[in-house]
């Protein structure tokens, strides 16, 4: 049974101490700002994740042996139940550069040193099969990101349409349009047909990731960029020769995934144009397919336990059509692929969280201090209320009702502070962004049209209540003093 | 005389000060009938606000007993004592011992609050603060029922301090120098107002001071000193003559 003179008593002290408007502060900042900020972050992290998704294939097949065939591997991959489709890739290195210098090329004024702030740069290149490649990741979406992402920096420009020529021949080597390249001949001043319709698209495409636009700014569909990359085929007499090789590829566009990485360093072209590059005779059917790694799609909705045993069966498949001593494949799943960023991505968000929880200790420790500066002052009348025959017990709960009353108002105004913060925040930012020229968070740092924020009313909920618990808990050492203050003494004093 | 309502027997009580024993209380047998008026006298330092103390069970005896209606009490737990200190006993102090943000009439609803839960005495709430209503007014304080200790003079915030110590309608009242923070014309009013309410409601009525001539308006006078009761008498004042 709760003593009525408790909350009768606590809630006196709390109406008539306005020193307790800054435990509420407190409390209400606290929450506040741990709902914002945590919700801004998770709201990043998972853009992040679902940019990183985006990227990446449900599993990939790596580290494989020099010059395995995709042939030898597809069957067997495909035959596995929770497989829907699998597409070859082909990862080297090259110098990608535009054939004529682009004019006026914008300098960013880099902060740090960066190869690709250079005319043409390095690429990772990435062979993809055009026909098969769109059957396990979202291609076309990567294009439509590219244009609005560029859009975001006043770059107008359409999606790439390589992927929507007809032909599969065509789309094999992401040929432009005739006319197309044929301009983009004359631009250059390179030999062309006399009349368009007279000419054929020569010029594999390029698909090259949308950070690399600072340099490729004045590159127009079509314009020819030259590749260049090498090869170390064993000698003759067992030593290394390194070998050049160049091509001429037609800009086909940008793409982007969020994944700024991969974004920034990446380049896509057809895989039999890689594969000619490295060596081996397309034109020859027998001619091996070779992969560095193979994209698997699996079924929709698979959970983690059947995703973790398809991997198991895939990696056993494919190690067994390996030759015999080769060092074991690997299966990655999207997150396997990226463990070390999500990792980093995951731990500052636990980072960010710890600092936001001491936010909250702040917070209890003036409640605290203001506690326990009231049991002091209220000496006094703990004797007072011992002298008409409250018990202890009931005494401590008066201060302890003090601090959760506080504890829960500042919750409380502080969760309703947060949820409309998060509501309105891309309306403030804008606001600010139009009569300041100030932004909360640059959109164009994180190429995201709007301020993320994720906030599940389970987080909510956690976050009020833990508030209001903390409080609780450090509500208890004042009331246990007040609890066991000798009354005698305290009537005494005066 | 009836029977007593509240006895001391041989109760001692020490302090420790480091590791020294300080005795306050030497072994004092005292006991007060219902309806009676005691005064106890004594320098300061005697042991009288002590001894009060250890009677309305807010200190415990080092030794001895303390007994309410011939029941032991001293030994009970906290809890026990603090209720039986809400129905047995009134306090009122030299210092009126108000709580400052409080009203008059909420100091006094306070009293009431103690024994009782809080939808105990949301259900009650209209009869309890009649009641205290009443109280006040019987003091002649009506017209200071929502007026803070601040604001009310030394006299009549000793007032509320016997409205609060009676509304809980107690069998004893202990007073610790209650007038030994008022003039004399406003002491005189006090003890008068004291007096005729423990009159009127035949409460055994235990008075701790320094002024002999108040003292001899109760019905018996204790003496103390150092810590020991050295003397009892009939009061020769208007108490004697009741």
């Amino acid at each position: 049974m709760i003593a009525a003179f408790s909350p009768f008593l606590a809630l006196r002290y709390l109406v008539t101490r306005r020193i307790n408007l800054l435990g509420i502060g407190g409390v209400l900042f606290a929450v506040w700002a741990t709902l914002v900020v945590d919700g801004v972050f998770t709201g990043f992290v998972y853009e992040i994740q679902n940019d990183v998704r985006r990227a990446t294939p449900d599993l990939l097949v790596t580290d494989l042996p020099d010059q395995t065939s995709y042939d030898t591997l597809r069957a067997a991959i495909e035959a596995d139940p929770d497989v829907l489709h699998s597409a070859p890739r082909l990862r080297h290195y090259a110098v990608l550069q535009p054939l004529r210098p682009p004019r006026g090329m914008i300098s960013q004024g880099a902060s740090e040193v960066d190869f690709n702030q250079m005319q043409g740069g390095f690429a990772l290149l990435l062979g993809i099969d055009p026909l098969l490649e769109p059957q396990v990741t979202d291609v076309q979406a990567w294009l439509e990101r590219g244009v609005s992402s560029l859009q975001s920096r006043t770059i107008n420009g359409r999606a790439p349409v390589v992927f929507d020529e007809p032909d599969p021949k065509r789309r094999m080597y992401l040929k432009l349009p005739d006319e197309v390249e044929w301009r983009a001949r004359g631009r250059a001043g390179l030999p062309r047909e006399e009349r368009v319709e007279d000419s054929r698209s020569e010029w594999p495409g390029v698909l090259l990731g949308w950070r690399r636009w600072h340099y490729t700014q004045l590159l127009r569909e079509g314009d020819p960029l030259e590749l260049l990359t090498a090869m170390y085929p064993p000698g003759s007499g067992g030593d290394v020769k390194i070998s050049t090789r160049h091509t001429r590829l037609a800009f086909a566009g940008y793409f982007g995934t969020g994944y700024r990485l991969f974004d920034e360093t990446s380049a896509l072209l057809p895989i039999e144009t890689l594969r000619s590059l490295l060596g081996h005779d397309i034109s020859n059917p027998r001619s091996k397919a070779i992969v560095t790694d193979v994209a698997v799609r699996l079924r929709p909705d698979l959970p983690p336990a059947a995703w973790r045993a398809c991997q198991q069966r895939l990696r056993d498949a494919v190690q067994a059509l390996l030759p015999a001593g080769a060092a074991p494949c690997s299966v990655l799943d999207w997150q396997q692929q990226n463990t070390v960023f999500l990792t980093a991505v995951n731990h500052e968000h636990k980072m960010m969280q710890f600092v936001l929880f001491v936010v909250m200790l702040v917070a209890a420790f003036v409640i605290y201090a203001t506690l326990h500066m009231m049991v002091v002052q209220k000496w006094k009348d703990v004797g007072i209320l011992a002298a008409v025959g409250g018990n202890a017990a009931d005494i401590g709960r008066v201060f302890l009702l003090c601090g959760l009353a506080v504890g829960t108002l500042g919750a409380l105004l502080g969760t309703g502070l947060g949820l409309l913060t998060t509501t309105y925040l891309n309306d403030v930012n804008e606001w600010l962004y139009r009569e300041t020229g100030l932004e909360l968070f640059p959109r164009t740092l994180f190429d995201l049209p709007t301020i993320p924020c994720h906030l599940t009313p389970g987080w909510v909920a956690t976050v009020a209540v833990g508030a209001v618990l903390l409080t609780l808990i450090v509500s208890y050492l004042p009331a246990r003093r007040a609890a066991r203050m000798n009354p005698v003494q305290a009537l005494s004093y005066e | 005389m009836s029977a007593p309502v509240l006895t001391a027997r041989a109760v001692t009580k020490n302090y420790r000060l480091g590791k020294r024993e300080i005795p306050v209380l030497r072994g004092v047998d005292l006991s007060i009938a219902d309806g009676e008026r005691v005064a106890l006298l004594g320098a300061s330092g005697a042991g009288k606000s002590t001894l009060l103390h250890v009677l309305g069970l807010l200190d415990a005896p080092t030794s001895g007993a303390v007994e309410y209606d011939g029941r032991v009490v001293h030994d009970l737990s906290v809890k026990e004592r603090a209720l039986l200190r809400h129905r047995h006993t009134g306090f009122v102090f030299q210092f009126y011992h108000l709580i400052p943000e409080l009203t008059a009439l909420q100091n006094v609803l306070l009293a009431q609050m103690m024994g009782v839960s809080m939808f105990g005495y949301l259900g009650r709430r209209a009869a309890l603060r009649a009641q205290a209503e009443e109280l006040l007014g019987q003091v002649g304080l009506s017209d200071r029922l929502h007026h803070r200790p601040a604001e009310l003079s030394g006299g009549e915030r000793q007032r509320v301090a016997i409205a609060r110590a009676l509304i809980a309608q107690p069998r004893v009242i202990l007073a610790d120098e209650p007038t030994g923070n008022l003039d004399s014309a406003t002491a005189t009013g006090v003890v008068d107002l004291m007096f005729a309410v423990q009159q009127q409601r035949q409460l055994a009525f235990l008075l701790v001071t320094h002024d002999e001539r108040l003292a001899q308006r109760c019905d018996r006078v204790v003496r103390m000193f150092d810590g020991k009761i050295v003397g009892e008498e009939a009061a020769t004042g208007a108490g004697a003559a009741r």
